[in-house]
């Protein structure tokens, strides 16, 4: 697992003018008692871009979130949201910031449109234009059937979509979404996804939290990933990209623990065993026919040969620890045994 | 904090009580409770000779809000002063919605004074309901006949209306000084089971305490002394001391709760 963090083009920190950005947190530190939540950690994410915050469960994205929404406080490090100093958690949040964390929650008692009523209301939108944004947000999540609805009966990705209209309630500029589709069916997900898109090509900045990789690779320009409460990667999804090693190959012979063995005893490979019972090999082509040769000769039988991609989800869970798990690719294998 | 930001939160506030049952469960109580008293008293024999005022209930309606505001002072002012101001905070901690209300347009310190003062204003309307509930149905049911006062007294019906107004109203500052205690309950322990039942709790204990021999300095400290205050506007010559201490009182648990209570929450890590 690396230990220090990959910086990719992003604008430095201490580079990044306010005009430029739409959030620069930088050296963001926070502590539960004897456990280091955040440490040291920067998050730069541009006007008009989605940014992808990545890490797994208890990495700190969440509560890097919370130190940006003004929730918790952090121990020390800076906040710029729109080009304005995050002070102190006492403020209101920023106009033309909005987001949420973890699932939202709601007065169960309320129905979707009352809930969004009182929150419009308390962002201080007149009585002449409430009724219409409201509509309009149920509208962008498909909540329009159910708006009258007890919030105390929806589902999580209901509750989910309303936290997304709450939001949208606030004409963000900049956005903060913590796993936003983690409760929702595809459909909503894609909708969802959209919506951020759309905001991002109207000039918005989304900053959209995930553990998920793939998802991020798909939707975001930028990324930061935690671990632990490290940043471990900042810079570009292209930029990940090229991150990513030389393919890997899964190999199933007659004997795993002999061709193990065979490959320790030469250079410029390496076999390891992986999932779903087979070999993982990781070389050069040339390295890896010299290999399947040399195998034959010592009668070990090769039975499957198989090219894997790199995901950018394997190195996700490699950067962050996690088991590797390749995805099958989805050329034939490049060699059979007899 | 601005003005209109106050005035927003606090309309926040209401149309949320608005929708509670348990809201309009309280209000209805206090606004029939006096009347079902009343009646009582009426078609029975015996009275409640063993309470102040209690022999004159079936004399005088005006000696009913004075019965019940004595009965009230034991633990019924309260818990209607705990009610609203228990849950108003920990309601948010309970249904998850602190880091949907922060993340809108008002700071912490707006939507603490806005709570607050929908807190003291529900005690209020809640005491206004069960006094003049208590006035209309002694009136209704009983008469407005002249009362005889603590010190053997008859009161014209106009002179005995205006001292049970003064009566209830002494009681203002210690309901207040309840809800901010309960509003303290509330944001520190983040229970509505706490906010509500620590102040009654603390209510019945100080009462207790009151009754119990011990220095009158620590007596005369105790919230609930403004409960009994107003036997002093039912005396000859009347007596304010006791309403003057009490609000002094009143006023420092009041203030005193609510500074602490505002640097809980401004302090708070909100979802950890």
């Amino acid at each position: 697992m690396p230990t220090t963090a990959v910086r990719g083009n992003l604008p430095k920190p201490e580079g990044a003018t306010v005009g430029s950005v739409a959030v620069a947190a930088v050296g963001v530190s926070k502590r539960y008692g004897d456990r280091d939540a955040l440490c040291g950690v920067d998050l730069i994410a541009r006007h008009g871009q989605l940014h992808g915050l990545l890490g797994p469960n208890g990495a700190g994205k969440t509560t890097l979130l919370r130190v940006l929404l003004g929730l918790v406080r952090r121990d020390c490090g800076s906040v710029t949201l729109l080009g304005r100093p995050l002070e102190s958690t006492n403020g209101p949040l920023p106009d033309g910031v909005a987001g949420f964390v973890d699932t939202p929650a709601f007065y169960p008692y309320l129905s979707g449109r009352n809930a969004l009523a009182l929150l419009a209301r308390l962002d201080g939108i007149g009585r002449s234009a409430r009724d219409e944004r409201i509509a309009r947000a149920l509208h962008d999540v498909s909540l329009t059937p159910h708006a009258d609805e007890a919030v105390g009966g929806y589902s999580a990705g209901m509750r989910q979509r309303l936290g997304i209209a709450a939001s949208l309630l606030r004409s963000p500029r900049l956005l903060f979404l913590d796993e936003p589709t983690s409760s929702l069916d595809p459909a909503s997900a894609r909708e969802v996804r959209t919506v951020a898109s759309n905001l991002a090509k109207d000039g918005a900045s989304i900053v959209w939290s995930s553990h998920h990789m793939s998802e991020v690779e798909d939707l975001c320009h930028t990324v930061t990933v935690l671990n632990r409460g490290r940043t471990i990667f900042s810079g570009t999804v292209d930029e990940i990209r090229a991150l990513l090693p030389p393919a890997v190959h899964a190999l199933s012979t007659s004997d795993d623990d002999a061709a193990i063995d065979l490959a320790r005893r030469r250079a410029g490979l390496r076999v390891s065993a992986g999932a779903m019972g087979a070999l993982e090999v990781s070389a050069a082509i040339d390295a890896l026919d010299e290999y399947v040769v040399a195998l034959g000769r010592a009668g070990i039988a090769v039975r499957a040969l198989q090219r894997r991609n790199r995901t950018l989800e394997s190195l996700f869970l490699e950067l962050t620890g996690g088991a590797v798990i390749d995805a099958p690719d989805s050329t034939e294998p490049v060699a059979m045994a007899p | 904090m601005t003005f209109r930001g106050l005035l927003t939160v606090v309309s926040v506030e209401w149309a949320k009580l608005a929708q509670q049952l348990k809201v309009r469960i309280v209000i209805l109580v206090c606004a029939i409770g006096p009347f079902a008293f009343a009646g009582a008293m009426r078609g029975q024999a015996s009275v409640p000779a063993d309470t102040l005022f209690g022999s004159s209930v079936t004399d005088s309606g005006f000696a009913i809000p004075l019965v019940v505001l004595g009965f009230a002072g034991l633990w019924a002012l309260p818990v209607l002063a705990s009610v609203v101001g228990g849950d108003l905070f920990s309601a948010e901690d309970r249904y998850g919605t602190w880091t949907t209300i922060l993340t809108r347009s008002r700071s912490r310190t707006e939507l603490f004074v806005g709570k607050v003062a929908t807190a003291f204003a529900f005690s209020l309307l809640a005491l206004f309901a069960l006094a003049a509930s208590s006035v209309i149905a002694g009136i209704l049911l009983i008469g407005a006949q002249p009362l005889v006062d603590l010190s053997g007294m008859l009161l014209s019906p106009r002179d005995a209306l205006v001292r049970v107004v003064l009566a209830w109203s002494s009681v203002v500052p210690s309901v207040l000084a309840f809800t901010a205690l309960a509003v303290l309950a509330s944001v520190w322990t983040q229970s509505s089971a706490a906010g509500i039942g620590l102040p009654v709790v603390a209510g019945l204990a100080l009462q207790l305490l009151t009754l119990i021999d011990g220095p009158e300095a620590i007596r005369r400290l105790l919230i609930t002394s403004g409960f009994s205050a107003w036997h002093g506007f039912l005396s000859e010559p009347s007596y304010y001391g006791p309403i003057v201490h009490a609000l002094v009182v009143s006023t420092v648990y009041l203030i005193g709760c609510l500074i602490v209570a505002h640097r809980v929450l401004r302090r708070r890590d909100i979802g950890r």
